[in-house]
């Protein structure tokens, strides 16, 4: 006997979101524990629901903590490290599709044969080169190695741009536009589809980057919000008069903005993953 | 759909191009403006991919503590730092817990963000709702999610050893970061958790373009829910199996350093101890550069090699079907 469907679809949304919540649960704790007091966040049983809510912990989670320096790292990391290999990638996928050059089904394979290379792999040597140029500790140094890893976002906008019909470029081309002309008036704007896909994980990718800014940028001057989030994750207690839940409302603040954007934008996300490797 | 990965040059749908893109019809080519078009890209990219990947292997058959010029101060050792591996125990216990870790991190998130993929793919009221509670801790840094778990290991009052109590187990004594048996599947919990919902985005995406009426075909042709599964579904979405496969084994490779490196430095004695976690400690810690950069090409070797694993038994699984 089957049981009838009004039955069927509730237990189903029934499982469905006691499984969400589930998932969410560890985070939701997280931001819960941020909110308590200091004597119910350190209970003998573990607490769900702050019995009074806290926020100035995360005023002092954000002095005392993270900094407002860090957070201004992160920002110029993301922003140059993303835009930079954005302007790369966006006219190096322009070159491979439609220019003729020699080399191109060289320059072709090679950014998809880096796409089976995580950096993670070759983040020792990246290191060392890095360091050979004395960029150790310094901006550039924390941007450029990253902006430099242009196979995926390359191939990302090659997919793109080789959708446009040819005899757009032609026409326009017999009328003499150049190519710099035909990058900013015909391509990035036909585009913005595939750069919302790319910005959508690159910027989450970046903004959550771990082994690379310790690596080049572990001075406190150029230290990612990563680096500090990490020093808490590892028992690090930021001095006497911070409490655990200040540690926890920094490890919120750096979460919130990503989690909000990724909820907005994952559709592009999901396009970005299946476009750029090739799925579709 | 294309066949993907395998080539990731592949065409969009309805444009059977092979690797090249048809140029414009134009007699001359536009080498110079070209040039100037992909030059900075190719050029950082040769910089900061190609040279360090060739760099290491050449380095790699040096001994050098990273002081001063490589070309002056690195002392030319042939091929002891590869010897040095078979009678280095720490290789061994690392490329042995990576292989766990990856294994036992990937086979689950591709099985159970299809599964929950399944569970939510079809529409009822709230369901966005429902769905961003299942994809929220993709957005989550690892290093963040170090902070979110540790609170839940914490060993004595812990959410986890509450449950472990309430369900009348005991949770390890020391607790379970520092247990050599709980130890990595706690790290391994923590990196599925954070990759679970990319699979979940993905899975998705695939089920939505299973037409319901092949579904419902099965169905009327007296198909179970398994024989659905394993005859209909499970075809329909290989595409994304290998994506959500090859995205999480990438995952789990940061993971094994990320993970390890904030919560348990390797230990309990080395029940922990990563490959990528042992080359940043040897050239980190210990200045052996030359060493890290052969154990770094062992690390791409094994990375690599699983990959193209990969991709070799799903073509030979299309071939087979």
């Amino acid at each position: 006997m089957r049981a009838p469907k009004a039955l069927r679809t509730g237990t189903r949304i029934f499982f469905a979101t006691a499984i969400g919540i589930l998932l969410a649960g560890p985070l939701i704790f997280l931001i819960a524990g941020s909110l308590m007091s200091v004597a119910q966040v350190d209970a003998a049983t573990p607490q769900f629901i702050p019995n009074s809510l806290h926020f100035d912990d995360y005023i002092n989670g954000w002095n005392l903590v993270l900094t407002a320096r860090s957070f201004l790292n992160s920002v110029i990391f993301v922003v140059f490290a993303v835009g930079i290999q954005w302007a790369l990638c966006i006219s190096g996928g322009l070159a491979i599709t439609k220019m003729r050059f020699r080399g191109r089904t060289a320059i072709t394979s090679m950014f998809a044969i880096s796409l089976f290379i995580p950096i993670i792999t070759t983040v020792i040597p990246v290191f060392i080169v890095t360091n050979s140029f004395g960029l150790i500790d310094t901006y550039p140094g924390l941007i450029i190695p990253i902006a430099a890893q242009t196979g995926f976002g390359t191939l990302l906008f090659r997919q793109y741009i080789v959708t446009m019909p040819h005899e757009l470029f032609d026409a326009a081309r017999m009328d003499g536009a150049g190519w710099w002309l035909l990058l900013r008036r015909l391509v990035i704007p036909l585009a913005r589809p595939a750069t919302a896909a790319y910005l959508a994980i690159s910027v989450i990718t970046a903004w959550n980057m771990y082994l690379w800014p310790l690596l080049a940028a572990n001075a406190p001057h150029v230290e990612t919000l990563s680096e500090i989030v990490a020093q808490i994750g590892e028992g690090d207690s930021f001095g006497y008069s911070v409490t655990t839940p200040q540690l926890y409302a920094a490890t919120v603040i750096t979460i919130v903005p990503m989690v909000m954007a990724f909820l907005l934008v994952q559709p592009a996300f999901a396009r970005g993953l299946l476009v750029g490797s090739g799925v579709e | 759909m294309a066949k993907l990965i395998p080539e990731p040059l592949a065409e969009s749908a309805g444009a059977p191009v092979g690797l090249v893109a048809q140029a414009p019809a134009k007699k001359r080519g536009d080498g110079l403006a070209a040039g100037f078009m992909i030059g900075p890209n190719v050029t950082l990219f040769t910089v900061f991919v190609v040279v360090p990947i060739f760099g290491a292997l050449a380095l790699s058959f040096f001994n050098w503590n990273l002081s001063g010029d490589p070309f002056t101060t690195a002392k030319w050792v042939g091929l002891s730092n590869y010897t040095k591996m078979f009678s280095d125990p720490l290789v061994l216990i690392s490329v042995k817990n990576t292989l766990y870790f990856v294994a036992m991190g990937v086979v689950p998130t591709v099985f159970i963000s299809l599964g929950l993929a399944m569970l939510i793919n079809f529409r009822f009221p709230g369901v966005s709702i429902v769905r961003s509670l299942y994809l929220v801790p993709a957005a989550v840094s690892l290093a963040a999610s170090a902070v979110i778990w540790q609170y839940i290991y914490e060993p004595k009052f812990g959410l986890l050893s509450y449950l472990f109590d309430q369900v009348g187990l005991t949770p390890p004594i020391n607790g379970f970061l520092s247990t050599t048996s709980y130890a990595l599947p706690s790290l391994d919990l923590v990196c599925v958790w954070t990759t679970l919902p990319i699979g979940v985005l993905l899975y998705l995406a695939a089920l939505q373009r299973i037409p319901a009426s092949v579904i419902e075909a099965a169905t009327l042709d007296g198909a179970g829910w398994f024989r659905r599964v394993r005859y209909v579904i499970w075809p329909g979405v290989s595409n994304m199996t290998l994506l959500v496969a090859i995205i999480s084994l990438i995952a789990f490779t940061a993971g094994g350093f990320d993970l390890v490196n904030i919560l348990t430095r390797g230990q309990p004695i080395y029940a922990t101890e990563t490959l990528i976690y042992y080359i940043y400690y040897t050239a980190v810690n210990d200045f052996q550069w030359g060493y890290a950069a052969a154990l770094s090409v062992l690390q791409f070797v094994i990375i690599v090699g699983i990959l193209v694993l990969l991709v070799a038994a799903r073509q030979f699984l299309v071939r087979r079907s």
